[in-house]
Formats: structure tokens, C-alpha cells, sequence
């Protein structure tokens, strides 16, 4: 390829991801320093915990192992008011894009094994939540959870963030959210379509299969 | 010892697509409707959830939503002159089985034919002359109009929720659209499917040099949506196993989403699974259809009779079913006489190949099924044919569905078939090529046509369906034409190298080249020339009705699915609204 | 890979000339150096896997015919080291290779190259008659196709892929095409069916497998998309659970 029709390609391919990025906002263009992010990430330490392992009983997530991607989006979300918390929103808007793709990478740097959930006891309930995270219902509607959280909801990168091992009332309450409309930063309403069909007793079985399994690490 | 069973009002031979929707409008219009599919059940819960179903080996390489070949298959030549032998194992076109039919399984490109279409033959007698037709093509007029049908294309589309862009809603140009359309009553169900990487860059390219891209009709859903039935569909999330895969998100529109659950829940509607007819039963005057025979997954042998039979079995087994029925008279090319078998049609099927720098990165495993950037500026009969020498055209689109690495790693012309130079080909071009598809239409010649073969036989001892088959000279000559055009767009990407691939005889069937198999049971004007009269009634047997690609008197430049869909609309409604309150013939 | 295999491959340095006219793929010349007669290294490197189909000797062919297909070197793992032999064993003493899916009535005849397969054989019966046809022809030169050079391996090859040699029935062209189709869908696969291994393949090209939500990658065109690939077979852990006997009828 000559010159001129090499630079028309990049012109096209850049003009096309630029678009593209400003669509998706600032998330993932800059790339984040872990070691950067440490000193950010003592701000978050009160209610995520020194190895980001959260605080299970009061429903603020595990953040250890969650894909950079997914966290930086979240913080970018919070600081543009599209997914809304009154602890949140502040913590996220005080932070530039450098420092938020940097604690980001930090948290997702970070591996600490995982703990037990009080609320993983009922066998009933275990059992139909691993039917839905490995199979689903064809009556409610529902697909498997593991098409886009992975194989026990481990999550998968750009796709969809690890479920197993979460506090089992941050998963509750964030279905809640989904299903509410108090959440809605899923772009293509992926999550709302899911959440449509859950009912409270399939929340509270998904919620309690996943904090019972180990977290990734 | 076969079995009698009880009376239906109507049987429906293959419960795919359009056996679905013809079930149940008839069940909801309070007949006792018996659907008999030869296939299994499936559900997107459990049978289609992945990861498993994102098995590129078993689905597409072993084909495993397939038509065992073992048991049937269909037998093929490309000439008289020739012996046909049994395809052994499936390539080129790949039949389906299944509940729910091979739309389980299928892409969900979703196009109309243009009005031009419908008319063919008096079209291009009108604009080009009488002469101007190869003497050997035997294209003819549908018998319906693209008015007659533009109602029911519109009500299968948001049965389905077709994504696209409108280019012509009543006869006004709509920008971002297709402005050859031809128009429509109003605007797709969902808005159009996100572009990928590919479609961006033929779409710049397309309008740097004139063109009208648009963006790619697509079944599977580009939002959340809820059909007429109160169905609802999932947004699809660009996985890159459409074809030949069946969709775990609920995401394509398939009748297991768009209509089996209301159609299972309705009490008239009776589903027999496993059960593959062996023949229409007429009476002795062999002008009324008494009901089918039926063999059961267990062998044993049931008839059952039926005031109307609606055969529904894909193009090809509708041809051989009524060929082991006896119903009509067997083409013979030859004389030309006879209607069953006579036009059958396929695609015309050519690349191009365009290769980037190893900095271009194309993703091409993100992808739906539908999600391409395309042209239809030759397709059809949307330019002037005149100097051409030909008839017929193709869309042209950047509408790669996959990056599947068993069967996609598009390597340059030159580059050795293995060994170290094939792999690092293969390293530097798998993530750095776009293919473009040009989909081009299909002629009908006296030649090409399908009849019993008189040596091979299916698992159940009945003789199998003979394809005599090769690519008309003008599609070939279209196909070079429209290829050419493709690699002039790839090269105003600004590709390093662009390869074009038109389509060149003899027809193999070796290569997958699409399941778009038209013809056989045509519908027409005149009982002479076609099997079917207008609304897809046997003008031999008027209690039999037969509804899919085989009525399609050629094959247009695009998928045949909407068309079929909006046909089984439009049948329909003339069997409900006509035929059931005074059965006879309707033409 | 040992060091003397990657020594070996590195001198023996095939230069393969891409041509630019739109012609049909055909195989090029390796571009050799005269004279270069050193054996073909034994595949030491790599644990050979228990097979249920393949007999020593036709194992023996096997192993050293699929690395010339797909030969190790520094893009990535050639066909042993990605269990392609591994592969070729289960697929060939499974279903598919007893004729799953294969129409196999007679009559047969030979047909036009646009009609397909038409011989008899299943597979495996493909497999184990021209191996062994293969096997007998070196065995009475005294040698076997192990043994040779990799320059001779490769002729060898190329005198199958487009000569018109019978193998007591099967045309050596047909053993050709349907060993290099396996052995670049055993590379390919996923992993779960023997083949593959590690993914190795997928992250030589890039291709991210089975779980596939790609909803918002898909606008970030252009981006170098570096998510590490996942099988259909993998645990939680990332472990994969091996199973080659999926059927291809579901």
C-alpha cells in the first residue's frame, strides 16, 4: 500500500474509534498503573477493605480480581450521574481518568481468597441458582447466567464481571436495581432484559448460590 | 400394520418457520391443527445455552443441527448426460431439521425482493426486449405482486422485530436507507444493528465512490422487543455464532421465540415429533388429498387423515414429497412438459477479499449474523442491463458473520496450503482482512431441475430427491460483472491488496455457497408452467397447499426467508378467509 | 520445544514467495537450501497421549506428518505440541470416525470432483488403509516416513497432495486432503476435544473462543482486542475438562 492510501486506512481507522470512543465516553483510553492506584484506593479502603475484599454483611462489593474495564466503567458512570449513589457519585467525581483507570487496575491486580456468606445455607435455594447460572428457565424466560458472566459467573472480560463470591445483599440489591430501573448503566439494556424476568425468590437463590462459591483469585 | 388415527382438519408437514405460523393462525381460527416434524424438539432452555453451543466444530464444522445424511441426503449432477450420486456428506447447502425448522439455526438476514422480482420476465421483456434473454433461462412471472405482498412482509417483520433503516416508506426516499427498495407502509419494528469495524469501512468507501450502503436487515434483535404475540426478544450481543448455531440469549428471532409458546399452549394444535412422512395420501381420483402416512421414531406407520394438507418441509422435501405422492406431473427437460421439478434455482455466490496491515485490527468474531454494512446499486434490476449482456445482480456488503478459525483464516492467493508459509499467513491475515459477500441472484434454466433419483434410496426405502443442477452462463457473467465492482470498493478502503473471487462453473458441491435452494413447486399464472396457482394452492390437488422456497420461480438477488415469510402471511389469509368457508379451487 | 529442534527449524528457514494474482491457493515451492539431509527431529518434547485408534507404527507417520503441516516455529505451536494427534486419534476411533453422519450406500462410483466424496470408507477405515499402504511403501525401502529429512517429509507430502497414487483404494489425494482438513481442525478446535492445547492456537491469531458478549467491544472499532480466550470446556479456574466424545447429531 502507498503512502497516501496507507494514511487514508489510518485516517479511517482513527476517525471510526475516535467516534466510537466518544460514544462509550473517556473509559478505557487511558491505561492504568496499579502501583499509582494503591495510593488512590487508601480513600476506598474504609468500606472495600484493605485487599478490596468489601464488606459482605452491609452489601458493599468485593472488588479484588474485578476486570479493569468493568471497574473503570462503573467509576466513569458514577462520576456522570448514569448509575447514581449518594456514597458513590462524590468518591467517583473527585477523580481524573488517569486515576481512575489507576485504582481500577489496582483493584483488578489485586487476588485475596475469598470468605463464607451467611446466606449460602438453604440447599433449595443453592440448587436453583445453579440451575439458572448454568442453564436457566425456558419458562421464565431466563437464559444462563454463565452465557456472559462465564463459567460460574467468573466473569469475562469486556463482557460481564465476576458474580461468585460477591456479598450475596450487593447482588440482591443490584438485581433489585436492574430490575427497578434505579440502575440502568447497561448499555442495550442487557441486564434490565434479565432482571425482567427474575422473581424475588430467584434473586434471593442467584444471590446465594454465587456468594457461596469461591471469588476468582 | 399401519395405524388410522383420528380426523384432522389440517395436517402441516415440517413444523419449522412456516409450519409455526401456519399452525397457528389455523388453531387460533379454531381448526384442530396436527403439526408433524421428523426432528426433535429444541428449546432455548436448556438446548441452545452456551458456552456448549458455541462449539465451532460440532455445529458448523460437523454440521450437527443438520439433516443426517445417513439416513437421507440428495443426489446431484450437474448435467442429463451425468449419473447423479448421493451427497455424502453436506457442503454447499445445508437442509435443517428440527422444531422450529432450520430458522433455528439461520442468520437472520431479512430482505424483500424488489417489485421488479415478482414480474420478471415481463419486466425485462418490457426493458430490454424479447431477445435479450439467454434461450435457455425459463424465468417467469410470480403470479403476485410486491403490492399484494408488502402488508405481509410488514406484519412478518415485526412479528420477527426486524432491525433496520427504512430507505422508501410510501414512495419517499428515507436517508440512511436503501433508496432501491422498493416501498414500504412504514418503518422497521427496531432501529438498525450496531455496525461493526467492516461495515464502517465499506460504507465510507461505498459512498466515496457513489454508492447507497445501508445498514443489514437483521432477525436478531438490536433492542428488547415484544412482538404481536406479547413474545418477547433479547438484544443480541454479537457473538459471532449465528449460522448454524441456534442463539442462548432468546436474541434471534426463531419460531421457538416469536411464536412456539403461544402455538404450544393453544389446545388445537397437536405436535408430533420424530415423525417423517412418507407420502400425501390421495383418493381415487387423485385430484383430493385424503390426509399423509407417517412413519413414527419407533417405525411403526401411521395415517393420518386430514381435510387440507399444507406441506411445509423446506424447498427440497416439498418437491419430493409430492413427487412420491404423485401429485402433478414430473418435469421433463426434454419436452419441457410437467411442473414438479421444473425451475429450480440457488445463489450465485462470489467474494472479495480484502488484506490490511497488521495495525488494522478487524475483530472479525464480533459479529451477529446480520450486522454487515451492504449495496444493493447492483442488485436486481436496480441498473441499466442494457450493454451488460445479462440479467440478475447482487447485493454487495461487508457482512462477515464470524471469525470462527476452523473455516475463517482468509489467507492471500499464492499462499501455500500448509507448512510454515500457510501458518504465518494465516497469523498476519486473520485479524487483518474483510470479506465482502456479493449474493447474487439465480436463474432458472430448462436444464436445472429436480426429480426422484432411480438408484439411491433413504433410510425408510424411498428413492431421494435428484438435483440436476449448473450455474446458467448469465449468472456467471453477473457474477464476474458484480465482482469486479466489489474489488473497487475494497481497494477504496485503501486494503495493501484486494481479491476478488467471482463465482466460475461447473457448480460443486464441495462448498458451501448458502441453503437458498428455490424452485421445484413453482407458483404461476398457468397450471402448464407452474405447480401452484397465486396463493400457493396445487392447481392439481386443491386441498394441498405448499409453502416455502420451492415456490419461487427464480431466485432474486437476496435471502430468501422474508419473502417465504411474508408469503405464508399471504397464503394464509386466502385459506382462512376463502378457502375454509368454500374448499375448492381458489384461482 | 528442545533446543535442537528449534536450531533445526530456524536453519532450515522456508521461504515461501506470496504472489499477488487472483489464482486459486496452490502449493508453492519451499525455497530450500541444497543438500540438507538432517532427520527430522523426534517429537521428544511432547508427551505422546494414549491412543485408542492409532497403532505405533501408524502413530509413528502421524506425529511426523502433522508437524509438516503445521510446523512448530517462533508464531506459535506446531501441530504436536497443540495435540492435534491427540485430536485425530479420538475423532477417527469415535463416531465420526466409524461414519456418523456419512451417507454410505452404494452403489459407488468415482463421480466428477463437483459430486464429492464418494468412496466407501468411513474415516477410520480411510485412515487405517492408507496409512498402512503408506507404512508398507517404506517399510520396503527399508525406512520410514519418520525418518526422512523434513525437505523429504515435505516432498513426500506434496507427492500425496497432488499426485495420483492409490493406496490399496484410496486415492493418496483424498488421504491428503482429509488428514491436512483434520489437522487444522484438531489446531483450531477448542480445546475440549483434545486439540489446541491451552488455547494455544487461538492466541497465536487472537481469536477470544467461546464466551463471546462482545456488545460493547464491538464499537470500539479497531482495538486491539486482548481479552484472554476461554473454552467452552473451562472451569472456574480456568482448567479445561477434556471431552472429545461430543457427538455431531444432537
Amino acid at each position: 500500500m502507498n503512502e497516501r492510501t496507507r494514511r487514508t486506512v489510518r485516517s479511517i481507522v482513527l476517525a471510526l474509534s475516535l467516534f466510537a470512543a466518544g460514544s462509550y465516553g473517556a473509559t478505557g483510553t487511558a491505561t492504568g498503573d496499579a502501583k499509582r492506584g494503591k495510593a488512590v484506593a487508601a480513600a476506598c479502603q474504609a468500606c472495600h477493605g484493605a485487599n478490596g475484599e468489601g464488606i459482605r454483611a452491609s452489601g458493599f462489593p468485593r472488588l479484588a480480581g474485578q476486570t479493569a474495564v468493568y471497574l473503570d466503567k462503573q467509576l466513569a458512570d458514577y462520576a456522570a450521574g448514569s448509575r447514581t449513589n449518594a456514597v458513590m457519585m462524590p468518591f467517583a467525581k473527585s477523580l481524573n481518568d488517569q486515576q481512575r483507570a489507576d485504582v481500577a487496575a489496582y483493584y483488578a491486580s489485586m487476588k485475596p481468597p475469598g470468605s463464607a456468606d451467611a446466606a449460602a445455607n438453604d440447599p433449595k435455594l443453592l440448587a436453583r441458582g445453579r440451575l439458572l447460572s448454568g442453564t436457566g428457565d425456558e419458562a421464565k424466560h431466563l437464559q444462563a447466567c454463565g452465557n456472559c458472566h462465564g463459567p460460574d459467573a467468573s466473569g469475562v472480560a469486556w463482557s460481564a464481571p465476576y458474580l461468585a463470591g460477591q456479598s450475596s445483599k450487593y447482588l440482591a440489591d443490584a438485581l433489585g436495581a436492574w430490575k427497578s430501573g434505579a440502575r440502568k448503566n447497561d448499555e442495550g439494556m442487557l441486564m434490565a432484559t434479565v432482571a425482567m424476568y427474575l422473581d424475588d425468590a430467584d434473586i434471593a437463590a442467584v444471590s446465594a448460590y454465587f456468594s457461596a462459591l469461591e471469588p476468582p483469585h | 400394520m399401519t395405524q388410522t388415527l383420528k380426523h384432522a382438519d389440517v395436517v402441516v408437514i415440517g413444523v419449522g418457520m412456516t409450519g409455526s405460523i401456519i399452525a397457528k393462525e389455523l388453531a387460533v381460527a379454531g381448526y384442530r391443527v396436527v403439526g408433524l416434524e421428523r426432528g426433535q424438539p429444541h428449546f432455548t432452555v436448556p438446548d441452545f445455552q452456551s458456552p456448549s453451543v458455541h462449539d465451532e466444530l460440532r455445529f458448523d464444522v460437523r454440521k450437527a443441527l443438520m439433516q443426517d445424511n445417513a439416513r437421507e441426503t440428495v443426489t446431484f449432477r450437474n448435467e442429463s448426460s451425468q449419473t447423479a450420486l448421493p451427497i455424502r456428506r453436506w457442503e454447499s447447502f445445508l437442509p435443517g431439521t428440527g422444531l422450529g425448522g432450520s430458522q433455528v439455526h439461520w442468520n437472520g438476514q431479512t430482505y424483500r425482493f424488489h417489485e421488479t422480482d415478482f414480474a420478471l420476465a415481463s419486466h425485462v421483456r418490457e426493458r430490454y426486449g424479447a431477445k435479450f434473454l439467454d434461450p435457455d433461462l425459463t424465468i417467469q412471472d410470480w403470479g403476485v405482486s410486491y403490492a399484494d405482498l408488502e402488508p405481509h412482509y410488514d406484519r412478518f417483520e415485526y412479528l420477527m422485530g426486524t432491525a433496520g433503516k427504512a430507505g422508501n416508506i410510501k414512495g419517499t426516499i428515507q436517508p440512511g436507507g436503501d433508496p432501491f427498495e422498493s416501498p414500504r407502509a412504514r418503518e422497521y419494528p427496531t432501529r438498525p444493528m450496531k455496525e461493526h469495524f467492516q461495515g464502517a469501512m465499506f460504507r465510507k468507501a461505498a459512498i466515496d465512490l457513489g454508492y447507497h450502503p445501508f445498514p443489514q436487515p437483521s432477525s436478531n434483535m438490536s433492542e428488547p422487543y415484544t412482538n404481536p404475540e406479547g413474545l418477547k426478544l433479547n438484544p443480541c450481543v454479537f457473538c459471532g455464532f449465528c449460522e448454524r448455531f441456534a442463539c442462548e440469549h432468546f436474541a434471534k428471532a426463531v419460531p421457538q421465540t416469536f411464536i412456539l409458546p403461544v402455538l404450544m399452549k393453544n389446545p388445537n394444535f397437536e405436535l408430533r415429533t420424530g415423525c417423517q412422512v412418507q407420502r400425501i395420501n390421495l383418493d381415487s381420483t387423485r385430484k383430493k388429498a385424503t390426509g399423509v402416512t407417517y412413519i413414527d421414531a419407533a417405525g411403526r406407520e401411521f395415517e393420518q387423515p386430514a381435510s387440507l394438507v399444507i406441506t411445509t418441509a423446506f424447498a427440497l422435501n416439498n418437491v419430493r414429497l409430492l413427487l412420491l405422492s404423485g401429485i402433478g406431473e414430473p418435469y421433463d427437460p426434454k419436452t419441457g412438459k410437467g411442473a414438479l421439478g421444473r425451475n429450480y434455482a440457488y445463489q450465485t455466490m462470489s467474494t472479495v477479499g480484502s488484506f490490511f496491515d497488521e495495525d488494522v485490527y478487524v475483530n472479525p468474531f464480533m459479529a451477529s449474523g446480520a450486522s454487515g454494512t451492504l449495496i444493493n446499486d447492483f442488485a436486481a434490476d436496480n441498473f441499466d442491463h442494457s450493454n451488460l449482456g445479462f440479467i440478475g445482480g447482487a447485493f454487495i456488503g461487508a457482512v462477515n458473520t464470524n471469525g470462527r478459525p476452523i473455516l475463517y483464516h482468509p489467507v492471500p492467493p499464492g499462499t501455500p496450503a500448509w507448512g510454515k508459509g500457510w501458518k504465518e499467513a494465516v497469523v498476519k491475515h486473520y485479524n487483518h482482512t474483510v470479506m465482502f459477500s456479493l449474493h447474487g441472484s439465480s436463474m432458472a434454466q430448462r436444464q436445472n431441475y429436480l426429480d426422484l433419483d432411480p438408484t439411491y434410496k433413504d433410510a425408510w426405502g424411498q428413492p431421494l430427491l435428484r438435483m440436476t443442477f449448473d450455474f446458467p452462463k448469465n449468472d456467471l457473467r453477473m457474477a464476474d460483472y458484480v465482482t469486479a465492482k466489489g474489488v473497487e470498493i475494497g481497494n477504496a478502503m485503501g486494503a495493501k491488496q484486494v481479491v476478488g473471487t467471482p463465482r466460475k462453473g461447473p457448480y460443486t458441491i464441495t462448498q458451501y455457497q448458502t441453503t437458498h435452494n428455490t424452485g421445484g413447486t413453482i407458483m404461476g399464472t398457468s397450471p402448464e408452467t407452474s405447480m401452484l396457482n397465486r396463493y400457493l394452492q396445487s392447481w392439481d390437488v386443491p386441498n394441498v397447499f405448499v409453502v416455502g422456497a420451492s415456490v419461487f420461480p427464480q431466485n432474486p438477488s437476496w435471502n430468501p426467508t422474508d419473502t417465504i415469510g411474508a408469503l405464508t402471511y399471504w397464503m394464509i389469509d386466502a385459506v382462512k378467509n376463502r378457502y375454509m368457508k368454500n374448499p375448492g379451487a381458489l384461482v | 520445544m528442545d533446543q535442537s529442534r528449534r536450531e533445526f527449524v530456524k536453519t532450515v528457514g522456508v521461504l515461501v514467495p506470496v504472489g499477488l494474482a487472483p489464482s486459486a491457493v496452490t502449493a508453492a515451492e519451499p525455497a530450500q537450501p541444497a543438500a540438507r539431509t538432517q532427520a527430522a527431529p523426534a517429537p521428544s518434547a511432547v508427551e505422546r497421549p494414549l491412543y485408542v485408534f492409532f497403532n505405533a507404527a501408524e502413530a509413528d507417520f502421524i506425529e511426523a506428518a502433522v508437524e509438516r503441516l503445521i510446523p512448530a516455529d517462533e508464531t506459535g505451536p506446531g501441530a504436536l505440541q497443540a495435540g492435534v494427534t491427540n485430536y485425530l486419534d479420538k475423532q477417527l476411533g469415535g463416531a465420526w470416525g466409524a461414519g456418523e453422519r456419512l451417507y454410505r450406500s452404494g452403489p459407488w462410483q468415482p463421480g466428477a470432483p463437483t459430486q464429492g466424496y464418494q468412496l466407501p470408507f468411513t474415516p477410520a477405515e480411510l485412515f487405517h488403509v492408507a496409512i498402512r499402504a503408506i507404512n508398507t511403501s517404506f517399510e520396503k525401502q527399508g525406512t520410514t516416513f519418520s525418518a526422512l529429512s523434513v525437505e523429504q517429509q515435505d516432498a513426500y507430502l506434496k507427492s500425496l497432495e497432488s499426485g495420483s497414487d492409490d493406496l490399496d483404494g484410496v486415492p493418496a489425494k483424498e488421504f491428503f486432503s482429509m488428514l491436512l482438513k483434520m489437522t487444522v481442525e484438531g489446531y483450531f478446535a477448542d480445546p475440549v476435544y483434545g486439540g489446541n492445547k491451552d488455547m494455544a492456537a487461538w492466541k497465536m491469531i487472537g481469536f477470544p473462543g467461546a464466551y463471546a458478549d462482545y456488545y460493547t467491544a464491538i464499537d470500539r472499532h479497531g482495538i486491539k482486542f486482548e481479552r484472554e480466550p476461554m473454552s467452552l470446556a473451562s472451569d472456574a479456574r480456568g482448567h479445561i475438562h477434556v471431552n472429545p466424545n461430543i457427538p455431531a447429531s444432537i
